[in-house]
């Protein structure tokens, strides 16, 4: 019993079990809900709730009333779920730590800056979700949910994503790649 | 509602591996990309391998139906690919 919570407050786990646990889970949740996970969907579901109160003629139209209806919808249960999945794992731990610029590496890089970091963020986002937008999911949406079912529209989203974030990293890092 | 529910239950284990593995780290996702901590790769292609081979399992014995919300258009999911991981080893997430 002693091991047993010693694992599970544990600040890391090897990517290895995690990931077969994550399978496991893939297993489970098409054995007992009849679907898969999904992230990025809950955004755009999100944004399109926002629209419908702020701009509501611009959310007046296919992809937000039959692609990616606007509201609350189970994939935004589910992103709740991870935000909140992955505090208690940090409270596990007690790893658990308010930032304003996200960690060591980026420090010793691009410096201490606020701004910067927060700019990288919001425009690397955007990015995000609109090639998930375009592609059909996310990592956890179309990558892995889709590998799973050995869709080929995962496999060519993973080629993509590596392609691109290599070349991207190279381009960032510079020399220091 | 149960849907609801059980969507919450997933995610919350999800959270939690995503954490477990350092996934939600901003080293870990570039890191990937330059080849000096393959973790993300690790975590994918092991949940991809045991995933796919238990689904595959009952989907034989027939007590799992596949969702197949997985369309593929090879230009738009490579093209989504290609901006999406700009996305991610710029912003780290």
């Amino acid at each position: 019993m002693r091991r047993i919570i010693d694992w599970l407050r544990a600040p890391s786990w090897s990517p290895y079990a995690a990931g077969a646990g994550l399978g496991l889970l893939s297993i489970g949740a098409l054995l007992f809900t009849d679907r898969l996970f999904g992230a990025s969907g809950a955004f755009e579901n999100m944004a399109g709730s926002l629209m419908q109160v702020f701009a509501p003629a611009l959310a007046d139209n296919m992809y937000w009333n039959f692609v990616m209806p606007a509201g609350f919808s189970i994939g935004v249960m589910m992103l709740i779920g991870i935000a909140l999945g992955s505090f208690l794992s940090a409270l596990s731990s007690g790893t658990f730590k308010l930032r304003r610029v996200s960690d060591d590496q980026w420090r010793a890089m691009f410096g201490p800056g606020v701004a910067k970091r927060w700019a990288t963020l919001f425009f690397g986002a955007i990015l995000i979700e609109y090639g998930a937008g375009i592609a059909g999911g996310c990592t956890s949406g179309l990558a892995i949910s889709g590998g799973v079912q050995l869709a080929p529209a995962a496999y060519l989203f993973i080629v993509g994503m590596f392609a691109s974030g290599i070349i991207t990293a190279w381009l960032v890092y510079g020399k220091r790649y | 509602m149960t849907a609801m529910i059980s969507a919450l239950i997933v995610g919350l284990i999800f959270g939690w591996l995503l954490q477990k593995s350092k996934l939600t780290q901003y080293a870990t996702i570039v890191n990937v990309f330059r080849f000096t901590d393959l973790a993300v790769l690790k975590f994918m292609l092991s949940a991809i391998v045991v995933g796919s081979a238990g689904i595959y399992l009952f989907k034989d014995m027939g007590l799992i139906t596949l969702p197949g919300n997985t369309p593929t258009y090879v230009w738009g999911n490579l093209l989504g690919g290609l901006i999406f991981g700009a996305g991610m080893a710029w912003a780290g997430y």
